[in-house]
C-alpha cells in the first residue's frame, strides 16, 4: 500500500512539469520564430514601400519640372509676342500677334491651372504669387492692347522696357523659386525615404536583439534542462545497476547459504541420525542374538523394530543424498557426477554418460557446487521434458576455463522456449561465477546445454 | 589355527561396543582393541599390528578411508574392512583404492559382517550383498542399454580363470604356483585382462569381478 502511494505521487507530479516544460519550450521557441517571421515580413514590406515612393518622388518632381519649363518658356514666348505686337505698324499684323498672344495667354492659365494640384500645400506660396503676378502682368498689359498704331509707335517701346519686360523677368525669377521648391521637395522626399529605412533598421536591430536574447535565454535553459535530465537519467542507471548488481550478490548469498545449510543439515542427517539409528541397530542385533527363543512374540516384536530402524536408516540417507551428496564433499565432483548418472539411468533407463577430462580433486567448492547442480537440473530436464534415449555430460578443465556440456538426443524444443525449464536457476548459479551458458536446440535434434566457467572463479573460490 | 585380531574403529560408542559384542560371540574372532577416530585408529594398528581393522568412513581428524590408505601403506599385511553408510559405487572404488578389501553398509547383517572379517583375513575381497546386487544390476542394465557385447567374452578360459584368482586376492606367486605357471606368464596374462576390460588397476578389477558376480 505504501510504495504504490508513493509511485502514485510521484507520477502526479511529473506529469504538470512535463506539462510546464513542453509550454515552456513551445511559447519560447514559438516566440522567437514570430519575431523572425515579423521582422521579416516587416523587411520586405519596407523594401518594397521604399522602392514605390522612390520612384513616385521622383516622377513627381519630374512632372512638376516640366510644367514648370513649359509655363516658363511660354511666359518668355509671351514677352516677344507683346513685344512684335507693340512694335509692329501694320494693324493686321499686330492683331495677328494679338491673337497669338491670347492663345499664349490661355495657354499659360490652362498650364497654370494642371500645375496647381502638384503642389504640396506648403509650398503654395511661390505658386501664389506666380500666379498674382501674372493677373497683374495680363493687367498692366489690358490697357496696350487696346492702342492704335500711332500710340504703339509712340509709347511701345517705352512701355516695353518699363513694364512689360520686369514684370517678364520678375515672373520668371518666381518660376526660378518654384523649381527650388522643387529640388527642396525632392530632397526632402529623399530624406523621407531614408527615415523610413533608419526606423526600419532601429526596428530591425531591436527585433534581433530580443530574438537573440530570447535565444540565448531558451537555448541556456534548455541546455540546463538537458543536462538535468541526463544527470537524472545517469543518477537512476547508477542506481538501478546499483539494485540489480546488489540483487546478485543477494541471490549469490542465498544460493551460498542454501547450499551450506543443506550440506550441514544433510551431514548431521547422515553422520548424527544415521550413525544413531546404526548404533540402535547393531543394539537390536544383539539383542535379537541373546533373546531366548521362547516366548516367541518377543523375537517377533524386536525382529519387527530390527526392520523398522533398517528403513529409517535407508531413509535418512535417502534424504541427505537429495540434500547434498556427501561424495561431493568426500570423492569430488566426477564420482558424484557418476552417482547422478547412475540415480538417472537407474530411475529412468536413460543412458548417461559422464566424461571428464583434467579435473582436479581438490576443485573449490563453490565450482564444484555449480557445476554438481546444473548437472542436477540439466538432467531433471532431461528426465522431465526431453524423453531422450542418451545423455552426454561432459567437464572439461582448460587453462582458463572450465568447459561444462550436457547434450541429449531428446525431441528438443522451440527457441523461445529455451529460456524456461530451470534454465534461470542455472543461469543465475553460472552468472554468480561469472561464467555464461547457451542452450542450442531444435525440435526433434535434442538439446545442448553449454556452461563456461572462467579460472577466475577459481581464483575466487580459492582466495 | 589362532585367532583373528581384529581392532574397531568407529566414533560412536554404541556402534563401537556393539560390534565388540557382537564380534566377541565368535569363536575365531578376537577384539583387540577401539578407535574413536582415524587418527587413534592408524596408530593403534601401527602398535598391535593386527589381522583385520574394521573402519568407519565418516569419523572425526581422520575419515576411514584415508586411515585405510595409511595402514595399507604401513602394514601390507593387516587387512581393512569399510563400514559405511554409503552403498555408490564412488565410495565401494575409493575404498579400494585406498587398500581396503571389504566393503559393507553399516546395516549390513550380522552374518555379513563376521563373514567379511573372515574373507580379508584369507586374503579375498568382501562386498555387503546389497552392494554386490547394486553393482551387477548397473553394470547389466548398462550393458543392455548400450547394446554393447560383453568384454568378459573376450576373455579365455585362462584368462576367465587368472581374472577370478585375482579378485579374489591371490598375488602373481600364488597364481602361478596353483595354476603351475611361470610367475611372468601370469604377469603377462594380467596386463592382457585389464586391457582386453578397460581396466587401470586391481580395485578396478575387484569391482568388475563384483558387478560381473565372479565373486560375491
Amino acid at each position: 500500500m505504501r510504495t504504490n502511494g508513493v509511485k502514485e505521487s510521484s507520477a502526479e507530479s511529473r506529469i504538470p512539469l512535463l506539462f510546464t516544460t513542453r509550454t515552456a519550450l513551445l511559447i519560447g521557441y514559438g516566440g522567437m520564430l514570430l519575431l523572425l517571421a515579423f521582422s521579416g515580413l516587416d523587411a520586405i514590406q519596407v523594401l518594397s514601400q521604399m522602392r514605390t515612393s522612390n520612384g513616385s518622388i521622383r516622377q513627381e518632381f519630374l512632372v512638376r519640372n516640366k510644367r514648370l519649363d513649359e509655363i516658363r518658356s511660354a511666359v518668355y514666348l509671351s514677352g516677344t509676342y507683346v513685344r512684335d505686337y507693340l512694335l509692329e505698324p501694320d494693324p493686321e499684323k499686330a492683331d495677328r500677334h494679338l491673337k497669338l498672344l491670347e492663345d499664349i495667354r490661355s495657354q499659360i492659365e490652362s498650364e497654370l491651372a494642371a500645375y496647381e494640384p502638384l503642389v504640396r500645400p506648403e509650398n503654395r506660396g511661390p505658386y501664389q504669387s506666380l500666379r498674382s503676378e501674372m493677373n497683374s502682368y495680363w493687367k498692366s498689359l489690358a490697357p496696350a492692347f487696346r492702342w492704335d498704331s500711332a500710340a504703339r509707335r509712340k509709347q511701345g517701346y517705352q512701355f516695353l522696357r518699363d513694364e512689360v519686360f520686369p514684370r517678364r523677368t520678375t515672373m520668371l525669377s518666381i518660376a526660378d523659386r518654384i523649381g527650388g521648391v522643387n529640388e527642396r521637395e525632392l530632397t526632402a522626399g529623399d530624406q523621407r525615404i531614408s527615415d523610413t529605412f533608419t526606423a526600419f533598421r532601429t526596428r530591425l536591430v531591436a527585433v534581433l536583439a530580443i530574438t537573440l536574447l530570447l535565444g540565448i535565454f531558451l537555448a541556456s535553459g534548455s541546455m540546463r534542462h538537458i543536462l538535468y535530465l541526463e544527470r537524472t537519467a545517469a543518477q537512476h542507471l547508477e542506481d538501478v545497476s546499483e539494485a540489480r548488481s546488489e540483487l546478485k550478490d543477494l541471490s549469490a548469498k542465498l544460493l551460498e547459504a542454501q547450499e551450506n545449510e543443506r550440506r550441514s543439515i544433510s551431514r548431521e542427517l547422515h553422520d548424527a541420525v544415521g550413525q544413531s539409528l546404526s548404533a540402535v541397530l547393531f543394539e537390536v542385533r544383539n539383542l535379537l542374538a541373546i533373546l531366548p527363543k521362547e516366548p516367541a512374540s518377543l523375537r517377533v516384536h524386536a525382529a519387527t523394530i530390527r526392520g523398522l530402524v533398517e528403513n529409517s536408516i535407508a531413509m535418512v540417507r535417502n534424504m541427505a543424498l537429495l540434500l547434498r551428496p556427501s561424495m561431493l564433499d568426500d570423492l569430488g565432483l566426477v564420482p558424484a557426477l557418476e552417482w547422478q548418472a547412475r540415480e538417472l539411468s537407474r530411475r529412468s533407463g536413460v543412458i548417461v554418460d559422464v566424461t571428464a577430462e583434467n579435473i582436479p580433486d581438490d576443485l573449490p567448492d563453490e565450482l564444484k557446487t555449480c557445476i554438481f547442480r546444473v548437472v542436477q537440473e540439466a538432467l531433471h530436464n532431461v528426465a522431465k521434458h526431453a524423453a531422450a534415449r542418451s545423455v552426454r555430460i561432459r567437464v572439461d578443465s582448460q587453462e582458463d576455463s572450465i568447459l561444462l556440456s550436457v547434450q541429449d538426443d531428446g525431441i528438443g524444443m522451440e527457441k523461445d522456449r529455451h529460456r524456461g525449464l530451470g534454465l534461470v536457476g542455472i543461469q543465475e548459479r553460472v552468472e554468480n561465477l561469472k561464467g555464461s551458458v547457451m542452450v542450442s536446440s531444435e525440435p526433434g535434434k535434442g538439446t545442448v546445454l553449454s556452461v563456461v566457467l572462467p579460472a577466475t572463479a577459481m581464483a575466487r573460490a580459492e582466495a | 589355527m589362532s585367532n583373528i585380531r581384529v581392532i574397531v574403529a568407529d566414533d560412536h560408542t554404541v556402534i563401537r561396543s556393539g560390534l565388540k559384542l557382537m564380534l566377541g560371540r565368535e569363536p575365531d574372532v578376537e577384539v583387540i582393541g577401539e578407535a574413536a577416530d582415524g587418527r587413534q585408529a592408524v596408530d593403534l594398528a601401527e602398535k598391535l599390528r593386527p589381522d583385520v581393522v574394521v573402519l568407519d568412513v565418516a569419523m572425526p581428524i581422520l575419515n576411514g578411508i584415508e586411515a585405510a590408505r595409511q595402514i595399507a601403506a604401513k602394514l601390507p599385511k593387516t587387512r581393512v574392512v569399510i563400514l559405511s553408510m554409503h552403498s555408490d559405487e564412488g565410495y565401494v572404488l575409493k575404498s579400494l583404492k585406498a587398500g581396503a578389501r571389504g566393503y559393507l553398509l553399516k546395516d549390513s547383517a550380522e552374518s555379513d559382517i563376521i563373514n567379511a572379517i573372515r574373507a580379508v583375513n584369507e586374503g579375498k575381497a568382501y562386498f555387503s550383498p546389497e552392494i554386490s546386487r547394486l553393482l551387477a544390476d548397473d553394470y547389466v542394465r548398462q550393458l543392455r542399454q548400450r547394446d554393447v557385447d560383453d568384454s568378459y567374452e573376450l576373455l579365455t578360459t585362462r584368462e576367465r580363470e587368472i581374472l577370478q584368482l585375482l579378485a579374489e586376492g591371490k598375488s602373481n606367486k600364488d597364481i602361478s604356483s596353483l595354476l603351475d605357471l611361470s610367475p611372468y606368464t601370469v604377469e603377462t596374462h594380467r596386463s592382457k585382462i585389464l586391457q582386453k576390460l578397460n581396466l587401470h588397476s586391481l580395485p578396478e578389477l575387484i569391482l568388475y569381478a563384483v558387478r560381473k558376480r565372479i565373486i560375491i
